[in-house]
C-alpha cells in the first residue's frame, strides 16, 4: 500500500506546480497515516509478561493484548500449535464456531480466558495448567478477535500457517 | 605497533569454527579458491589503477599554475594504443573471473550426481529442526540445533521453513542457501575435516535472528553411525528419584505441549525434540552452553535470555526446577 501512495505522490510531480505541491502534501499525509497503523504491530520484547489471569474486565493489561496485531497473531500460532483448530476450525458449527460472535459464557476478556483455561469439557478441562499464562492471554485475544476476521482472511491465515506444527503432528515444511 | 597488532587480531578472525576462509569441506574449498582468484584479479587492477593515477598526478604537477587556460592537446598515438591495451586487459580479467566462476559452479554441481546422505533441515523462529532417516528402519530420526555429518560422504540437505524465510549457512563447509516457506531447496555438503563448526541463520528472520545458530559436528563414519543409532533410540528411563520427579513435571506439565520426548507421553511438535537434549552442546539454538544452570535459567526466564522467543517462562518451584534440569541432563 505504501508503494502505491509513493507512486501517486511521484506522479503528481509531473502536473503543474500548484497541483504538484498539493499532491505531494496529500502523499505525505497518507504516508504518515499508513505509518500510524504500524503502532498496532508494536511488540514488547521484555521479560515482563503476565504471570496471572486477568483480574476482571477492566484489567489494565487487556488493551495491550486485545488491541495489538502482533499479540493476536501470536495467539493464532498457539491456537494452531496446541490443536485448538482440530475442533474449532474455520468451518466449525454450533458451539464450536468461535467466529459467530455469540459468546455463551460471556464476551469479556476475563470470561473468555476462563473458558479457555478451565471451561473445556472432560479431558480437555486442564488447558489452564498446561498452557503458560502469557500464551493464554494471546490465545484469548486471538479468539475474541475471530468474529472480526472475514472468512477469506481466515482462509489465507490458515494457508500461511500450513508449514507450522499442529497439535501432536508436524508433517514437514509445505513445498 | 598498535596498528600491526590490530591487523593481526583481524587475521585471527580468519581461523576458527565459523569462517569461509578456513574451508573444511569440498564445496567451501571451491568457493574459497574462487574467492582467492577474485581477490588476485581485482587486486592487480586496483594496484594498476592507483599506479596510473599516481603517475598522472606526478606528470601533471608542473601544469598546476593558477589561471592557465585549458589546452587541447594534439592526438597522441601512444595514448590511443595504450587505451586499447588497457581495454584488452580488462576484458581478459573479466574472462578470468567468468572462467573461474564457471569452474567453481561445476565443482559445486558435481556433487549432485553422487549418492548422498539425506538430511532435512527446517527453519523455525528461532531454531533448526533436523531430521535423518534411520538406515535400519527407515523411520525419521529427529533432533534440533545440532547437525552431525560423516566425513568424506556427501550429505544432501533439504531445506524448508515453517514460518518465514531463513537461510542455512555453515561457512566452513559450504555457501549459504535460503530456506523459503513453500519451496524446496537443497544444498550438498561434502565435509573433509573432522571437528566442530558453527552454522548461523543468514537471512533476517525476526527479533532473535542473531540467536539462531547451530553446531555442526563432522564425525568419522563409525562415530556417525553410532551417534545416529543413539539418537534413534527412545529417551532413557530416569535413573534416580530426582530424575523421575523431573520426568513427571515435564510430561505432565507445560513442557509437553510443545516438546516431544520419545518414549514418554510428551508429544508436542511445536518446539525442539528433547529426547536426547542432554547430548547436545548448546541450548536455545546456540545461545547458551548446555549446563544444568543454563537449563534452569532458560526454563525460568527465556524472555530475559532471548526476548521474543516462542519459549514461554515456566514457573517451577526450586525443587521441581532442579529435578527437571537433572532429568533433561540425563537424556543423553
Amino acid at each position: 500500500m505504501l508503494m502505491c501512495i509513493v507512486d501517486v505522490s511521484l506522479e503528481a510531480r509531473n502536473e503543474p506546480a500548484m497541483i504538484s505541491r498539493a499532491g505531494s502534501r496529500w502523499g505525505l499525509v497518507l504516508i504518515a497515516l499508513s505509518l500510524a497503523g504500524c503502532g498496532k504491530e508494536a511488540r514488547t520484547l521484555t521479560a515482563d509478561l503476565p504471570q496471572t489471569p486477568p483480574h476482571g474486565r477492566d484489567d489494565p493489561r487487556i488493551p495491550k493484548y486485545q488491541n495489538n496485531a502482533y499479540q493476536i497473531a501470536q495467539g493464532g500460532r498457539y491456537f494452531g500449535w496446541y490443536g485448538c483448530g482440530d475442533c474449532h476450525a474455520a468451518g466449525a458449527s454450533g458451539v464450536l464456531d468461535l467466529g459467530d460472535g455469540r459468546w455463551r459464557h460471556g464476551s469479556s476478556f476475563d470470561q473468555v480466558y476462563r473458558v479457555i483455561a478451565h471451561g473445556h469439557p472432560g479431558e480437555l478441562a486442564h488447558y489452564g495448567d498446561r498452557i503458560p499464562t502469557e500464551q493464554l492471554w494471546q490465545v484469548t485475544a486471538y479468539v475474541r478477535n475471530l468474529p472480526q476476521v472475514p472468512t477469506d482472511k481466515r482462509r489465507r491465515q490458515d494457508h500461511d500457517a500450513q508449514g507450522e506444527p499442529t497439535g501432536g503432528t508436524w508433517s514437514g515444511a509445505k513445498r | 605497533m598498535r596498528r600491526g597488532l590490530a591487523f593481526l587480531l583481524l587475521l585471527g578472525g580468519c581461523a576458527g569454527q565459523q569462517t569461509p576462509l578456513a574451508p573444511g569441506g569440498e564445496q567451501a574449498a571451491s568457493l574459497f579458491t574462487l574467492f582467492g582468484l577474485m581477490m588476485a584479479v581485482t587486486s592487480v587492477f586496483y594496484v594498476l589503477v592507483l599506479g596510473f593515477l599516481g603517475w598522472a598526478a606526478w606528470r601533471a604537477r608542473g601544469h598546476w599554475s593558477r589561471g592557465a587556460a585549458p589546452v587541447v592537446e594534439p592526438d597522441d598515438v601512444g595514448l590511443s594504443r595504450s587505451l586499447v591495451v588497457w581495454a584488452a586487459l580488462i576484458i581478459a580479467g573479466l574472462f578470468l573471473l567468468v572462467g573461474g566462476s564457471f569452474v567453481a559452479e561445476r565443482a559445486l554441481a558435481s556433487a549432485r550426481a553422487r549418492e548422498a546422505l539425506q538430511v532435512s533441515v527446517t527453519g523455525h523462529q528461532w531454531w533448526w529442526r533436523i531430521q535423518y532417516r534411520d538406515p535400519a528402519t527407515g523411520a525419521v530420526v529427529e533432533t534440533a540445533n545440532e547437525l552431525h555429518l560423516p566425513v568424506g560422504r556427501t550429505a544432501r540437505i533439504e531445506l524448508g521453513a515453517a514460518d518465514v524465510i531463513h537461510s542455512f549457512w555453515v561457512p566452513n563447509l559450504s555457501g549459504k542457501l535460503d530456506m523459503i516457506p513453500g519451496r524446496a531447496n537443497s544444498v550438498d555438503i561434502t565435509p573433509r575435516q573432522l571437528g566442530w563448526f558453527r552454522g548461523q541463520c543468514a537471512e533476517f528472520c525476526g527479533a532473535q535472528h542473531a540467536h539462531m545458530a547451530f553446531s555442526v559436528k563432522v564425525d568419522t563414519p563409525a562415530e556417525f553411525a553410532a551417534w545416529l543409532a543413539a539418537q534413534a533410540r527412545p529417551a532413557a528411563t530416569p535413573a534416580d528419584a530426582a530424575a523421575a520427579r523431573g520426568q513427571r513435571v515435564v510430561v505432565g506439565g507445560q513442557c509437553a505441549m510443545c516438546h516431544v520426548i520419545r518414549g514418554t507421553a510428551a508429544g508436542g511438535r511445536a518446539g525442539p525434540d528433547l529426547t536426547h537434549i542432554g547430548s547436545r552442546r548448546t541450548l536455545a539454538a546456540g545461545t547458551l552452553v548446555n549446563t544444568r544452570g543454563g537449563m534452569q535459567g532458560w526454563i525460568a526466564h527465556p524472555q530475559a535470555i532471548k526476548p521474543g522467543t516462542m519459549m514461554p517462562p515456566v514457573a517451577l518451584d526450586p525443587a521441581d526446577a532442579d529435578a527437571v534440569s537433572r532429568y533433561l541432563e540425563s537424556l543423553k
